[in-house]
């Protein structure tokens, strides 16, 4: 992180840290949404609810899913846990969340 | 699992060395690394002296601080401690404290991240505050003490500099508040009747610990006419009986300071703090009706508050769900009848209690002020 005096520069330091990660590529797009499953995941935040459920409502009638579900994250704070995140993956095409403060 | 690849490094343009005579002070502001006051350049020789206080080993990873991630390893503290302007002596402190902020429990990621004002608070127990010179008396919450202030201001650069923590960036609080700068105190044990927050928890009074709790500014409690501890608690009761603070709406703990003048009152009494805290609880809260607003914008339940609380309108809502999420400390200067009340976050957070050594308190059960707990 150090750099060194030498050849008339000054010690600087970088107190960033490392950041550490791998790159995860992103699910290609669904050509189409009539006819797959879709899942909502309710972040639990005051108004998540009512604004997933008109949204859900409107897309619903309009495109026609070929099942939804509905599905709420322990806390809007934290990451969803890993089952549900994977039982999410394993029964649904699509997902739709919403922050809804 | 350990992340595979480095994703992000810093950029070699930006570490490029300035050339000698370069106001370092003025060098560290541009590049992005302060929290707005001017910081201490580190030089090979104060940063070398602060990890020898960490135990060396510049390399070793104490902990990943979010949202950002960054490694913090000992080299990096060592850097954030100079620039706060630490001495040597307040490393193992600061090192504690980010351990604690890096549980799990303490979701740092999302204190980090929320529109909510939330600071982490740090409340030092133990020998070491009066090693390093702590403040726990006249002014505790304000300026004046270097450990105080410095070590307080390491938390914030580490999570500015390491988490990226950075205002309108990934730290969203609407309005923040001023311990952000820097939000750090130490119980005064010498004048307080009770026993110690870190006793009361299990630790030996020979232990020095770190207690973090993610908090609103404290909010001021006068009480200069009551001779008794219901008068005074009633008062603290009525600061924390509102609807407006976080725990109001989402639970979770909260922290009360007694000033001494009000914990002696109170102790003369012959309570202990089992009793301050049953008392505090039982008697703060709002009723169901006002957090709903009478329900006049569409009926409200509130996720936030605990399954098994009763939503009928007159229901009584606790502040907290139970004594044990009030958290008790004796601070401040020996004149002066005041207290004051700390809301948290939320039920998004935990406080976290850990030893600055990473010692574990006494097997078994331990008993305070005639209370044992297992």
């Amino acid at each position: 992180m150090a750099k060194t005096t030498t050849g008339g520069v000054e010690a600087v330091y970088d107190p960033r840290g490392r950041v550490d990660a791998a790159a995860a590529a992103i699910a290609p797009r669904a050509r189409q949404l009539k006819g797959l499953r879709l899942a909502v995941l309710d972040n639990t935040k005051w108004n998540a609810n009512k604004l997933l459920r008109q949204s859900l409502k409107r897309l619903d009638e309009e495109i026609g899913f070929a099942a939804v579900n509905y599905y709420r994250k322990e806390s809007f704070s934290k990451v969803a846990a890993p089952e549900l995140v994977g039982e999410i993956a394993a029964n649904n095409d699509l997902l739709l969340t919403a922050i809804g403060d | 699992m350990e992340p595979a690849a480095v994703a992000e490094l810093p950029r070699a343009d930006e570490l490029a060395p300035p050339p000698q005579g370069t106001d370092l002070v003025e060098w560290y502001f541009a590049k992005g690394f302060s929290d707005g006051f001017p910081v201490v350049p580190p030089t090979p020789a104060k940063v070398a002296a602060m990890l020898a206080a960490l135990g060396g080993e510049p390399e070793l990873l104490e902990c990943r601080v979010p949202p950002r991630w960054g490694g913090l390893t000992r080299e990096v503290l060592a850097i954030n401690l100079v620039l706060a302007g630490c001495l040597p002596d307040y490393a193992p402190v600061v090192r504690a404290a980010l351990l604690a902020l890096c549980d799990t429990a303490f979701n740092l990621n999302g204190v980090q991240a929320t529109t909510h004002m939330a600071a982490p608070l740090l409340v030092v127990n133990g020998p070491v505050r009066k090693i390093i010179g702590m403040n726990a008396g006249c002014n505790v919450f304000g300026s004046g003490n270097r450990a105080n202030a410095t070590i307080g201001r390491a938390i914030r650069l580490i999570l500015l500099n390491v988490g990226g923590g950075w205002p309108g960036d990934l730290d969203k609080s609407t309005l923040g508040h001023p311990g952000k700068y820097t939000y750090c105190i130490a119980e005064n044990e010498e004048e307080s009747p009770l026993a110690p927050y870190h006793v009361e928890h299990g630790y030996a009074a020979e232990q020095s610990t770190v207690f973090l709790l993610a908090a609103e500014p404290p909010h001021s409690v006068t009480n200069h006419v009551a001779n008794d501890p219901e008068g005074i608690l009633d008062s603290i009761c009525s600061a924390m009986s509102t609807i407006a603070n976080n725990n109001a709406v989402s639970s979770g703990h909260c922290a009360v300071v007694l000033g001494p003048e009000h914990a002696r009152t109170i102790a003369k009494a012959g309570w202990k703090r089992q009793d301050i805290r049953a008392y505090l609880w039982m008697y703060s809260g709002n009723r169901f009706r006002d957090l709903a607003f009478d329900h006049r914008y569409g009926k409200i339940y509130n996720r936030n508050l605990p399954v098994w609380y009763k939503r009928e309108p007159d229901s009584r809502i606790p502040i907290v769900p139970s004594p044990d999420h009030i958290h008790l400390f004796v601070a401040g200067g020996n004149a002066g009848r005041f207290s004051a009340f700390i809301p948290g976050w939320g039920h998004m957070t935990s406080p976290v209690l850990r030893a600055i050594d990473g010692s574990v308190g006494p097997d078994g059960a331990f008993c305070v002020d005639g209370t044992c707990a297992v």
